[in-house]
């Protein structure tokens, strides 16, 4: 009986002292997984949905880019027999020129839009909605838009026979540098909100002491611009840039509803190839799709990012 | 928090580069003209397709074609608006990105919430790594999703588009998510639980109610990536169609009149959702998950 008071005293001590503790998580994988039983519930549809929609499909296509078709022994055939395609060259070459067109493109035209827009005038609200429209407009439509242009009857044709710089229509549809720009064109008509609105939110943060204080060393417009604006700004241009240059390597649909098989990039290489049956191929084409935006984000970093942390 | 920033940021701004003028405003000339160029170089596409749709084949082809319309007339709209052309690829389309808004909302508005209360280093890591699966070309996704789903029969169904719009548009919600869960102030929540609230029962009552506007956000944009998709509904779509399949076949067989009677049928919803969603998509709406 005494002990067994005893015991019960002890295991009051020992509660009382438990709750004066000041709390500390207890250690091991159960007690944690309890604790957090509806925070994991939370994440895990999502998580389970990226892991069986996205991880496993690009294994997949990462294992069968090395496969023989129909045996599954290793091999690089797959990625021997598109480099020597004329098509998937002329793909690679596309890609590599629509993204430096399109983005240097985007960039310039987004900074000069994001500053317009910085400054206050009657209207401005007007001129915000306006750039942003194209935003909403379905890619598709920009690439359709884009061939009443384009077309050896389109417009920007007509406007440079009216202006009288050619006599002769330009056929701009075809594979190569005009290609390249057209699709580029479309693609910056249509990506230019996206770029606006990441730079004007870099530009409206920036505190206008900055310039008061730059403008007190008498530092001129041009010169704030170059040493203030740009710097503060590079956070924003870095995450347009590599926003933009990721979608832009990504291209499909205006090249798809533009040119079609004319002129291939990359993605519509991989599916017009895997439309074709080739499907170990179309994957060896995604997969060297996937490492060159990889390689650009990993130079970007290392060569942009790098040198002005230095500076 | 980046809301406040934001809001803060903006009366500011203005003043900042708006320049006193003294002498002739040259600099205001330019800058107007400037402004105006821009709104026409962006409006001029759209025109284009309107005025496309509201004219014959002859004249959409004509060796000169004319800035202005002349003599539109209805006769696209009239012979492509019927259930037989437009009706299969309509109702795919809204099924399909109704489908892909609500279940993209179920799937990321919980997981955004938790991400939203980490600790702001793995906060930042997860939302990182949500974004990280957009460096994925969508063709590497979508080639063994084709061929998956064919095996499970679900290709030219409504619910394997779904199921594949949604690898689009998830990152995306979650992203927009975190941000907007993330300005929610904690004390509420805690004050909530201090009067003995439960945890679900705070989340259905607290943070449902102030996280609407943000997933309303998210809702409509995965809604619009939804209906202008064009990549995977071409992968899994064979004998039936939605319309950006519809318009991309069109252009395909070359009839200009048609596509851009399309095209301004796709596009006419999302400009008027874009118009209305314009307030919501500011700054904040874009950084709010990585900034404070």
């Amino acid at each position: 009986m005494q002990q067994e008071q005893a015991h019960s005293a002890s295991i009051a001590l020992e509660t009382d002292r438990l709750r004066e503790q000041p709390y500390r998580p207890k250690r091991g994988l159960g007690v944690w997984i309890r604790k957090h039983a509806l925070e994991i519930a939370m994440v895990s549809p999502l998580f389970l949905y990226i892991l069986f929609f996205m991880l496993v499909p690009v294994t997949q296509s990462i294992y069968f880019s090395f496969v023989h078709e129909g045996t599954s022994t290793f091999t690089l055939d797959n990625y021997r027999e598109i480099v020597n395609r004329s098509a998937f060259k002329d793909a690679f070459w596309n890609t590599i020129g629509i993204t430096v067109f399109g983005v240097t493109m985007e960039m310039v035209f987004g900074l000069g839009i994001a500053f317009l827009l910085s400054r206050s005038f009657h209207g401005r609200g007007i001129l915000r909605s306006i750039v942003l429209v194209p935003m909403g407009v379905p890619t598709i439509v920009a690439g359709a838009a884009m061939l009443y242009f384009v077309g050896f009857n389109g417009y920007i044709n007509e406007i440079l026979y009216d202006l009288g710089i050619i006599d002769v229509p330009i056929y701009w549809q075809q594979s190569g540098v005009r290609g390249m720009f057209v699709i580029a064109l479309a693609d910056v008509w249509k990506s230019l909100p996206l770029v606006v609105l990441i730079l004007l939110a870099g530009l409206e943060s920036i505190p206008g002491d900055v310039y008061e204080a730059a403008g007190i060393d008498g530092a001129t417009g041009w010169q704030k611009f170059l040493h203030h604006t740009i710097p503060l700004l590079m956070p924003s241009i870095t995450m347009a840039l590599i926003l933009r240059a990721i979608d832009a390597f990504r291209i499909f649909d205006i090249a798809m509803v533009l040119a079609g098989q004319a002129i291939p990039v990359m993605s519509s290489f991989v599916y017009f190839d895997y439309n074709a049956g080739n499907t170990n191929t179309a994957s060896a084409a995604a997969v060297i799709l996937l490492m060159m935006i990889i390689v650009f984000v990993l130079a970007y970093i290392f060569l942009v990012e790098r040198r002005s942390e230095v500076e | 928090m980046s809301d406040t920033v934001a809001k803060a940021a903006l009366p500011d701004a203005p003043q900042t580069y708006a320049t006193p003028g003294k002498r002739f405003p040259w600099g205001d000339v330019i800058f107007w003209v400037v402004a105006v160029a821009v709104a026409f170089l962006v409006l001029a596409p759209l025109y284009v397709l309107v005025k496309v749709s509201l004219s014959t084949l002859a004249q959409a082809t004509a060796p000169h074609p004319s800035y202005l319309i002349h003599n539109p007339t209805w006769d696209n709209w009239n012979r492509l608006l019927n259930w037989d052309t437009i009706g299969g690829p309509l109702t795919h389309s809204l099924i399909v990105a109704t489908g892909t808004a609500i279940l993209a909302i179920l799937f990321a508005a919980p997981a955004a919430y938790v991400i939203s209360r980490l600790p702001r280093k793995y906060r930042y890591l997860a939302i990182l790594s949500v974004l990280f699966t957009r460096m994925f070309p969508e063709v590497i996704i979508a080639t063994p999703i084709a061929s998956n789903f064919f095996s499970w029969g679900l290709n030219d169904t409504n619910v394997g588009l779904i199921l594949a719009h949604l690898i689009r548009c998830m990152p995306l919600a979650t992203w927009i998510l975190v941000g907007s869960f993330a300005s929610i102030p904690r004390d509420l929540e805690e004050s909530s639980a201090v009067d003995g609230a439960s945890k679900v029962k705070t989340l259905i009552r607290v943070v449902l109610p102030l996280g609407a506007p943000g997933i309303a956000v998210a809702a409509i944009f995965a809604w619009l990536d939804s209906w202008n998709d064009l990549l995977y509904a071409i992968y899994l779509f064979l004998t039936e169609r939605t319309l950006p399949l519809l318009t991309y076949y069109y252009a395909n067989r070359g009839n200009v009149t048609d596509v851009a009677t399309f095209s301004v049928i796709l596009t006419i919803p999302v400009v008027i959702i874009t118009l209305f969603l314009q307030r919501w998509i500011k700054s904040g709406t874009l950084s709010g998950a990585v900034k404070g």
